[in-house]
C-alpha cells in the first residue's frame, strides 16, 4: 500500500501536521519524508538526462537521427547498431554513472566539510589516485592494472585524511585542512614522478590526470555502477543522515545522535565513491564540486540533496563529454578539460555571491 | 532525577570540575549560578552527556548515563546548548521536527506522534505562527523560543538549558524564563538552567546551585541560601540583599563602590547578610544603610511577603505577570 499524505489546506497547524514543503510517503512500515520540490526537480533532471543521452547518441560522425537511435535501442536491427551500441552507448552510460557517482561523492564530502568548495580534488582523493595512476603508467604496468592501482592510491589518501582529521572528530575545518595537506603532498610526489619519467609516459599520465572517457566503456561503467549498487543501503541511510550535518555537535548529541560516527560514515562513503570513480575515469571532479551546490539551489534545501545531485552530475558529465567530442571535432577534448573550463567561472560566481552576502 | 558522583571533567589540559557530588531535585526548576569560568556550563554539558567526564558518573534516575543508549537518554533528557548554530534556510517547523530524531530511523522518518509532539511543542513555545518561516530570519527572542520548542518536541521529562537568556533583551529574557516556569508548573517537567543573572535565578528557581571554581558552594531554595555572604563568597562582590518588591524573592543589589574599587566590600557584605536574614524571616523591611545609602524603606507597597508561599512563591501565578 502506497499512500501520499499532503497537509490539507493552507494551514500546517492541523494536529499531526508534518514539515512544511514535504510529503510523507508510506510504504508498509516504511515512512519517508520527501521534499515535494525535490521530486519535481528529480523528475525534470531525469527527463533532461534522457534527452541529453539521446542527443549524444545521435550527434557525431556519422550522424544518426534520434528516431534511428530509438529504433536501434529497441532492438529492431538497424544499420546504425554498431555506432549506437558499440561506439557511443558504453561511453555515454559511463558518463552518466560516473557523473552520478561524482554528484554523490561531492554531496557527502561537502556536507561533512560544511563547505561548498570541498570536492574529492580538494581533500586529496584525486591526487592519491593520480599519484598511483602516474606510477602505474610510467612504470609500464599493464593497462588493466592502472584503474585498480589508482583505486588503491585514492583509498590510501582517504586513510591518511581520516588519520589526520580524526583527532577532532573529523570536524569540518579539520577535515578540509587535513584534505588540503594530503592533496598537496600527493600532487608534489606526482610531479616528481612525472618529471623523472619518459616524456611519452608523462604525457599519458597527464591525460589520465585531466580525466577522459575516450576509449572507456562497459567495464568502467560496471565498476562504478556496481559500487553504487553495493552502497545503496548506505546511501539510503546517508540521504536521511545528511539532515543532521547542518546542526552543531552539541545539538546533534542532544537529540540522541552521534555526530562523529555520522561524519565518519558519510565521509567514508563519499571518499569510497570518489576513489572508485576517479580511478575509473580520472579527475573529472568539477562535477563533484558543482552538482551538489546547483542541486541544492534548485531544490531550495539547506544542504545538497543526494538524488538530485546524482542526476545533475550525470547530466553535466554527459553534456561535458558530448561537448568535448563535438566542439573541436575531429579533435576530441577530454571531458575533464570541459568540466574544468566551466569550473573556473563557477568558482568566481560563488566567490562574488559570497562577498555580496557578507557585505 | 539527575545526580553526579565524584565527577571530574574538563577540556584538554584543564580540569574544570574536580570530584563534584550533586543531586538535583526532580519536578523542580533548578538554576545553576556562578562567576565566569566556574564550571557551571561544564557541569551542565557533562550532565547532558555532551562532554564525557574523565572520572565519576552522571546518574539519570539512578542509572549511569554512559550505560544508556544515547537515543534513550534523548527521550528522557532534552538539552539546549549555549548559542547553537542556526542552520541556513531551515524552517521553524523543520527545526522543531528535528527534536523528534530520537524516535526516528531512516526507514521511519515520521509518525503521527511526531506530528502531535511538534504541534504541541510549537504551541507551548508560542512559535506556531512562525512554522513556515526560516529560522535564520527570526529575531533572537523568537529563535530562542524555536530552539526551546525543538527540545520540547523531544518530549522529555527533564530539560537542561545552558544560558538560555544570553543575548536577549530584558523583555525576551523574562519571556523565556516564564516559559520555563510554565513547563515546570503546568507540565511537571524538571528544568535545569545555567543563568548569569542572580536576581532572575532567585526569582524563578525552586532550587539554586551556587558554584565557584568547579565546586558547589551552596545549594537549596534561593530564599534560604541567597545571602550577601554567599554572593560575596561566590562572586567576590559586596552587595545588599533585599526582598524583591514584586515576588518577595531575594534581590541582590551591588553595594555602592563609588564607581571604582570594592574598598567597602567587607562591611557591606556584613550588613547585607543582616538584610538577607531579615528578608528570609518574613520582615519586609531591609536595613542595610551604609555609606550614605539608606535602604531602610526598601519595603515597597504591594510587595509580596517573603513567607507568603513557602518554598515556591511562583506556584500560583506567572512571576512576570505579578504587577
Amino acid at each position: 500500500m502506497t499512500t501520499i499524505h499532503r497537509p490539507s489546506g493552507p494551514t500546517t497547524s492541523a494536529p499531526g501536521a508534518h514539515v512544511p514543503g514535504r510529503s510523507l510517503l508510506r510504504i508498509g512500515p516504511v515512512s519517508l519524508l520527501i521534499r515535494r520540490r525535490a521530486v519535481l526537480v528529480a523528475a525534470a533532471l531525469s527527463v533532461l538526462l534522457l534527452l541529453a543521452m539521446l542527443l549524444s547518441l545521435s550527434l557525431g560522425t556519422p550522424y544518426v537521427a534520434p528516431a534511428d537511435v530509438l529504433r536501434a535501442l529497441s532492438g529492431a536491427g538497424t544499420p546504425y547498431d554498431l555506432v549506437v551500441f558499440d561506439l557511443r552507448l558504453p561511453r555515454i552510460l559511463l558518463a552518466a554513472v560516473a557523473g552520478a557517482a561524482f554528484g554523490v561523492a561531492g554531496t557527502l564530502i561537502q556536507s561533512v566539510a560544511r563547505n561548498p568548495l570541498a570536492s574529492p580534488d580538494v581533500i586529496g582523493i584525486t591526487q592519491g589516485a593520480g599519484l598511483a595512476a602516474t606510477v602505474a603508467l610510467t612504470s609500464g604496468m599493464a593497462a588493466v592494472l592502472v584503474a585498480p592501482t589508482a583505486l588503491v592510491g585514492g583509498l590510501v589518501a582517504a586513510a591518511l585524511l581520516f588519520a589526520l582529521g580524526a583527532r577532532h572528530g573529523l570536524a569540518a575545518q579539520r577535515f578540509v585542512l587535513a584534505g588540503v595537506a594530503v592533496a598537496f603532498g600527493f600532487r608534489a610526489l606526482t610531479e616528481v614522478v612525472m618529471l623523472t619519467a619518459d616524456p611519452i609516459d608523462g604525457l599519458r599520465a597527464q591525460i589520465w590526470l585531466i580525466g577522459t572517457l575516450a576509449g572507456k566503456g562497459w567495464t568502467e561503467a560496471a565498476w562504478i555502477a556496481g559500487t553504487l549498487l553495493v552502497l545503496l543501503p548506505v546511501l539510503a541511510w546517508a540521504g536521511w543522515a545528511l539532515n543532521s550535518t547542518a546542526l552543531d555537535d552539541d545539538t546533534t548529541r542532544g537529540v540522541g545522535l552521534r555526530p562523529v560516527a555520522r561524519r565518519v560514515g558519510l565521509a567514508g562513503t563519499g571518499v569510497l565513491v570518489a576513489a572508485m570513480v576517479t580511478a575509473q575515469v580520472g579527475a573529472v571532479d568539477f562535477v563533484a564540486l558543482v552538482a551538489p551546490q546547483v542541486a541544492r539551489r534548485l531544490v531550495r534545501a539547506e544542504r545538497p540533496p543526494l538524488v538530485c545531485a546524482a542526476l545533475l552530475g550525470a547530466l553535466l558529465l554527459v553534456l561535458a563529454d558530448l561537448a568535448g567530442r563535438r566542439l573541436f571535432a575531429p579533435t576530441q577534448l577530454p571531458a575533464g578539460v570541459l568540466t574544468a573550463a566551466i569550473g573556473g567561472p563557477y568558482l568566481i560566481f560563488l566567490l562574488l555571491r559570497g562577498r555580496r552576502r557578507s557585505s | 532525577m539527575l545526580s553526579t558522583r565524584d565527577l571530574v571533567a574538563g577540556y584538554d589540559e584543564r580540569t574544570v570540575l574536580d570530584g563534584l557530588d550533586l543531586d538535583l531535585p526532580a519536578d523542580a526548576f533548578t538554576v545553576i549560578v556562578g562567576p565566569n569560568a566556574c564550571g557551571k556550563s561544564t557541569l551542565l554539558r557533562t550532565m547532558a552527556r555532551l562532554l564525557t567526564p574523565r572520572r565519576g558518573t552522571v546518574l539519570l534516575d539512578g542509572t549511569a548515563i554512559r550505560d544508556l543508549p544515547t537515543r534513550e537518554v534523548a527521550r528522557r533528557l532534552g538539552v539546549l546548548p549555549q548559542s547553537p548554530l542556526v542552520p541556513e534556510g531551515v524552517t521553524v517547523a523543520d527545526l522543531v521536527g528535528r527534536g523528534r530524531q530520537p524516535y526516528q530511523r531512516w526507514w521511519r522518518q515520521w509518525s503521527s506522534e511526531d506530528g502531535v509532539a511538534v504541534e504541541q511543542a510549537m504551541t507551548l513555545a508560542d512559535v506556531a505562527d512562525l512554522a513556515d518561516r526560516p529560522v535564520d530570519s527570526l529575531s533572537g527572542g523568537q529563535r530562542q523560543r524555536v530552539w526551546i520548542a525543538m527540545t520540547l518536541a523531544q518530549d522529555t521529562d527533564a530539560l537542561l538549558l545552558d544560558e538560555p537568556t544570553t543575548f536577549l533583551d530584558l523583555a525576551h529574557q523574562v519571556e523565556v524564563l516564564d516559559l520555563l516556569h510554565r513547563l515546570r508548573v503546568e507540565r511537571g517537567r524538571t528544568v535545569v538552567a545555567v543563568l548569569h543573572d542572580l536576581n532572575q535565578a532567585a526569582r524563578y528557581a525552586d532550587h539554586l546551585v551556587a558554584m565557584r571554581a568547579g565546586a558547589v558552594v551552596a545549594a537549596g531554595p534561593p530564599r534560604e541560601i541567597l545571602t550577601a555572604d554567599l554572593v560575596h563568597d561566590v562572586f567576590g562582590l559586596a552587595c545588599v540583599v533585599v526582598p524583591c518588591p514584586v515576588t518577595g524573592a531575594p534581590l541582590v543589589v551591588p553595594a555602592y563602590t563609588g564607581g571604582h574599587s570594592t574598598g567597602a566590600a567587607a562591611s557591606a557584605g556584613g550588613s547585607g547578610a543582616a538584610a538577607a536574614s531579615a528578608g528570609a524571616s518574613g520582615i519586609p523591611a531591609a536595613t542595610a544603610g551604609q555609606g550614605g545609602t539608606d535602604l531602610s524603606d526598601a519595603s515597597v507597597p504591594g510587595a509580596r511577603p517573603a513567607s507568603g508561599d513557602g518554598a515556591n512563591p511562583l506556584a500560583d501565578s506567572y512571576p512576570s505577570k505579578g504587577l
